[in-house]
């Protein structure tokens, strides 16, 4: 059967079909692309060297040593806090809870930070100065 | 009536053909619509993407940015751009006995010392920008700096402060490009370069990146940001200004600026402080007085070199917004000035190009 015959036999019912197939495939790459890399995680860093990834919407309490000692992290109710720190000003305990971005401890060498995902395309702002 | 029936039955038997014909060709358009969508798929996830390390380097929060299609060549790069920054930092680590800065600092008064490329470059852009800041940048502010602890909450009696502050004085320093040298003319005199060095780093890091093949990215040494290239969606990179009165918020971000091969540097009054006796101990100390400056909250600069932003962000903090904004536009530069009531000022070139979210 040759093209034209085929094109011939279409009706508009066809058309229409044809179309919301094309929608619901291009729709499902947007999906796949948007929705699922959502799972957020936080990483806890010493020294540049990443020791704990963990997702963010399970509650729970962890310990990293630094060069000063340990640093006591707390992820609960989908925000980070640190709760211990041998660091002399305290400016990371201080900082309280956190729901993006991060929380860095420079005399322990600590940085805590929530991300999306590995691929940072999509964020907002890609640095901040000040 | 019987007519119509007989006419009926073979009509039917061609509709049945054609409904196994478009069964077929929608089976047909489905796999190739299956095999279309796998392959857009494929195309966008194999695509540049931007990968990024942080770490703490010159006793600061840096972050590096890579755009590559390769994830393997991403982190090379990124790793050399970070051994160039600890490099540097090395040589001008104001507190580390064996740093090049140091050995500077020790012969002050007794002989001229010979110096690397990078301190030759550094200490020849300070002495620029102290002429083009009226001195209130001046890197031999050592002496004062050094009165003040950060960290521990210390600040200095004003008799100190008196004893210290004829040290200071760029004009003291001598450096000789012929023979790259340099020497500080008064014993007990100090060079501090947290207000340069930073942004030199930026610059040089920047390079490495490129040497390494990376043709867009990102370097962010605290406040001090070097951008270059696109991003992976042809955009240039977003800057986010940070709300000087956003205590604690790090990421409450008063305005985006979009740059391409452009540094940006922030000097603010909140990075580095303490609260005493209800007023403001910050890390931008004038040159003229030994304490710290108190005409603006926040200054950030836009300049083709990081080292010059660095430096003429602290220059304009400590001169204030009028004599600030001069500066800028005599050197060509685009900044934002937030004055010491939360007033905002911003050079002809930025100006209605950047938004200003509602400040509270």
């Amino acid at each position: 059967m040759s093209l034209n015959s085929v094109l011939k036999s279409t009706t508009i019912a066809d058309k229409i079909l044809l179309a919301l197939l094309i929608l619901v495939s291009l729709s499902g790459i947007v999906f796949v692309k948007e929705l699922l890399p959502e799972a957020k995680r936080v990483m806890i860093e010493v020294n540049g060297h990443p020791v704990y990834i963990l997702p963010k919407d399970k509650d729970r309490t962890v310990s990293v040593e630094g060069p000063e000692g340990v640093t006591v992290i707390e992820i609960k109710d989908q925000r980070v806090r640190v709760t211990e720190s041998p660091c002399h000003n305290k400016l990371c305990i201080r900082q309280g809870w956190i729901e993006s971005g991060a929380i860095v401890c420079i005399p322990n060498r600590v940085v805590v930070t929530i991300s999306n995902h590995e691929d940072e395309s999509n964020k907002i702002v890609d640095a901040i100065t000040g | 009536m019987i007519k119509i029936t007989e006419n009926r039955k073979p009509k039917i038997e061609i509709n049945k053909f054609h409904y196994i014909i478009h069964s077929v060709h929608y089976l047909l358009f489905l796999t190739a619509y299956c095999l279309l969508v796998f392959f857009l798929y494929s195309c966008t996830s194999h695509k540049e993407k931007i990968y990024r390390k942080s770490k703490i380097v010159m006793d600061t929060f840096v972050s590096i940015t890579a755009v590559s299609d390769s994830k393997a060549e991403a982190e090379k790069a990124i790793d050399a751009a970070f051994y160039e920054i600890e490099r540097l930092e090395k040589l001008t680590n104001f507190f580390s006995e064996n740093s090049e800065l140091n050995q500077i600092n020790r012969n002050a008064g007794i002989s001229e010392v010979k110096i690397s490329t990078d301190i030759l470059n550094i200490l020849d852009k300070a002495l620029f920008v102290s002429k083009n800041t009226d001195a209130e940048f001046d890197v031999t502010i050592g002496p004062v700096s050094a009165l003040y602890d950060f960290y521990k909450n210390i600040k200095p009696e004003e008799i100190e402060i008196k004893e210290k502050l004829p040290l200071v004085n760029y004009k003291d320093l001598i450096i000789n490009k012929k023979k790259s040298t340099a020497f500080l003319r008064k014993k007990g005199m100090l060079i501090d370069l947290g207000g340069i060095a930073k942004g030199y780093a930026a610059d040089k890091a920047e390079e490495t990146l490129e040497k390494n093949g990376i043709r867009s990215g990102l370097v962010s040494i605290a406040g001090d940001i070097k951008a270059f290239g696109l991003k992976p969606d042809k955009r240039p990179w977003q800057i986010g200004i940070r709300n000087p009165r956003a205590e604690g918020k790090e990421d409450d971000v008063m305005t985006i600026v979009e740059l391409s091969d452009m540094a940006i540097s922030t000097s603010g009054d909140y990075q580095r402080f303490f609260i005493f006796n209800g007023k403001r101990y910050h890390h931008l100390l004038s040159p003229k007085t030994g304490y710290p400056a108190g005409r603006c909250q926040g200054v950030s600069v836009i300049a083709k070199e990081g080292v010059s932003a660095d430096a003429f962000a602290t220059g304009v903090f400590i001169l204030g917004h009028e004599k600030g904004m001069k500066v800028l536009e005599k050197m060509g530069f685009e900044g934002l000035i937030v004055d010491n009531q939360g007033k905002v000022y911003t050079t002809q070139g930025i100006r209605g190009k950047v938004e200003f979210k509602q400040r509270s």
